[in-house]
């Protein structure tokens, strides 16, 4: 591999990683930087997008392909795929299709994920709320690890090469495809928050007690945040599956709950370029760790594996003590319209 | 608006004992009383942020004991409250935006079409901006809230009210903190709205050397019970009232 190549290859596995935290992370941002919920339990909507895309996709490709088996998808998941995989190879509308389809559903698992999570505390306050949403945190885990045939236990099952017309461009495609999702993800959650919905989260955020007194439903908004963000973050687990292939049941908070709120904190909650900056900035410092740490043995006087978390806990201090509201900070927005017309009319 | 025989107890002490008042259309109503004698109790029980232990709270002929707090604003009655309460991340408009009544841009599923939610918001923030110039904070619109001083941010309360639209604003000390030629233009404001809209006002306040000459109507709460009522010519030579309140 030549130098070139593995620049390339750098750079397109990172803007993969950066499409799906920018996705989960403008799920989160919705929920804590605009809705004002503590939601440390993120990673339930991820899992619950992958876990579903796991287990739902070489079913429903063996289904609507019409691929005659009597194999099961998820424990002979490997003869199956043989089956499937050729015909999507051929057939590349049908894998965009299937592709949209694996999306939604993943999207609706996640909304479903947020709202089973929220449901015993959103009318509690918001500590309440946030230790409750912890504790969901992995349990689909260890649903995933104990019931095999949702996506095989603990060895986990391969998904349908949804990019695998692409041939030898499969993954450039993939990440295409991540990015093109993460930049109109971007672009609609930011016509949410500019909306009169979005200022009412964020009026309930500043202030849930006048919010209540100028009639706002708080359980419904916040339900509806829960759900948007979750189905975001649902939307994200199930990329990355299609993207990387298979699902195992490893997903961790550490990864997909703590990273996130890490890249929010960073950037700076309550708007999107923020959250843009903080994820950009983290996972290239991340990926670069990751690729080239193996430079430092014998420099560092720890071993490399550390090096990760150093960063993290750097800069976690960094922003707590230099930057507590984020390197981007929320902008005040007045409604985009002629103010001066309605001046004129007074 | 008729409070009836309202009682209401935190633990072994009772804030509410047994207040029974009116308060007439189109009227300034001023509840006095000394501190803790139970006037913001009151204010909670009537928009629904506490549940009255026993009575009964009348609105025109609907009775609205222990609503919530967003049936209470959808019936018409707004309020604001004793410490300035601001969106503080929202700009001055915003705040009063986020009052308005029935907007369909802030249900999620409306908010995706602009089409359905922007004349509406045209018209609110043409109302906004007409109550923010009654209010001589046309040119703090785009101002954060949180940035705004201490009486603006008591004129920005009152501005989110009238966005309501309602005819009964509860206010739990307007001016309080507030330097008193702001304060009287506050009342001024008020007694205009009144005369210009016909809306009623209950307003709690301690300031009675501004208050006084603006209200039609004065009631005296003394540990958590109603002891006078009436014009405030009678209210203040009432014996009673010297000695709970006045003469204190």
């Amino acid at each position: 591999m030549t130098p070139l190549d593995q620049v390339i290859l750098f750079v397109v596995d990172l803007l993969a990683l950066l499409a799906v935290y920018l996705i989960i992370n403008i799920g989160l941002n919705m929920q804590q930087g605009i809705a004002g919920i503590p939601n440390f339990g993120i990673v339930f909507a991820v899992a619950g997008g992958a876990y579903i895309t796991g287990g739902l996709s070489t079913r429903l490709a063996v289904s609507l392909l019409g691929v005659r088996t009597n194999l099961d998808p998820i424990f002979n998941n490997v003869a199956v795929l043989a089956s499937v995989n050729p015909i999507l190879r051929s057939q590349p509308l049908t894998a965009i299709v299937l592709l949209i389809l694996f999306l939604m559903i993943g999207g609706m698992a996640g909304a479903l994920m947020g709202l089973i999570s929220s449901a015993p505390a959103i009318r509690l306050r918001e500590d309440y709320l946030a230790i409750t949403l912890l504790a969901f945190g992995e349990v689909l885990n260890v649903i995933g690890i104990g019931y095999k045939p949702l996506i095989g236990g603990p060895i986990g099952v391969s998904v349908p090469d949804i990019f695998g017309w692409a041939g030898e461009y499969r993954f450039y495609l993939g990440t295409l495809v991540l990015l093109l999702v993460a930049i109109a993800i971007f672009a609609f959650a930011g016509y949410i928050i500019k909306t009169p919905f979005g200022r009412t989260l964020k009026a309930i955020r500043d202030n849930e007690i006048v919010a209540r007194s100028l009639g706002k439903n708080i359980t419904q908004y916040r339900t509806s945040a829960i759900l948007f963000g979750s189905l975001l973050c649902g939307i994200a687990g199930s990329l990355w599956v299609l993207y990387s292939g298979a699902v195992t049941p490893t997903y961790a908070r550490f990864d997909w709950t703590f990273l996130p709120w890490l890249m929010i904190l960073l950037g700076g909650m309550g708007n999107n370029r923020g959250v843009f900056v903080g994820s950009l900035i983290f996972v290239t410092l991340n990926k670069l760790i990751i690729y080239y740490k193996f430079e430092f043995v014998g420099i560092l006087p720890f071993d490399i594996v550390w090096l990760n978390y150093l960063l993290l806990g750097i800069i976690t201090i960094f922003i707590l003590i230099y930057r507590p509201e984020g390197i981007v900070q929320e902008r005040w927005t007045a409604p985009k319209q002629d103010l001066s017309a309605a001046d004129r009319s007074t | 608006m008729q409070v009836k025989d309202v009682k209401r107890s935190f633990g072994n002490l009772r804030a509410l004992d047994g207040v029974t008042l009116n308060v007439d259309e189109k009227t300034v109503t001023i509840l006095i009383g000394p501190n803790g004698s139970g006037k913001t109790t009151l204010i909670n029980v009537i928009t629904g942020f506490q549940k009255p232990d026993e009575g009964h709270i009348h609105y025109g002929s609907t009775e609205i004991t222990a609503w919530s707090p967003q049936q209470i604003y959808r019936t018409g009655i707004a309020r604001t409250f004793q410490i300035p309460s601001m969106f503080g991340k929202l700009t001055v408009l915003e705040n009063l935006l986020v009052a308005e009544k029935n907007h369909p841009g802030e249900s999620f599923r409306k908010s995706l079409l602009k089409r359905l939610w922007a004349k509406h918001e045209r018209d609110a923030v043409e109302k906004a901006s007409r109550i923010l110039q009654l209010l001589g904070l046309s040119e703090q619109r785009n101002t954060p809230a949180s940035l705004l001083s201490g009486g603006q941010m008591k004129l920005v309360e009152i501005g989110r009210a009238l966005m309501s639209d309602a005819n009964l604003y509860l206010l739990d000390e307007p001016v309080s903190g507030v330097n008193p030629t702001l304060a009287h233009e506050i009342f001024a404001r008020i007694i205009g709205l009144k005369e210009q809209f016909g809306i009623t006002f209950f307003i709690v306040e301690h300031r009675l050397d501004i208050a006084l000459k603006y209200v039609d109507y004065v009631n005296v709460m003394a540990s958590g019970r109603l002891i006078a009522a009436g014009t405030p010519e009678q209210v203040i030579n009432d014996p009673k009232v010297i000695e709970a309140y006045l003469g204190a």
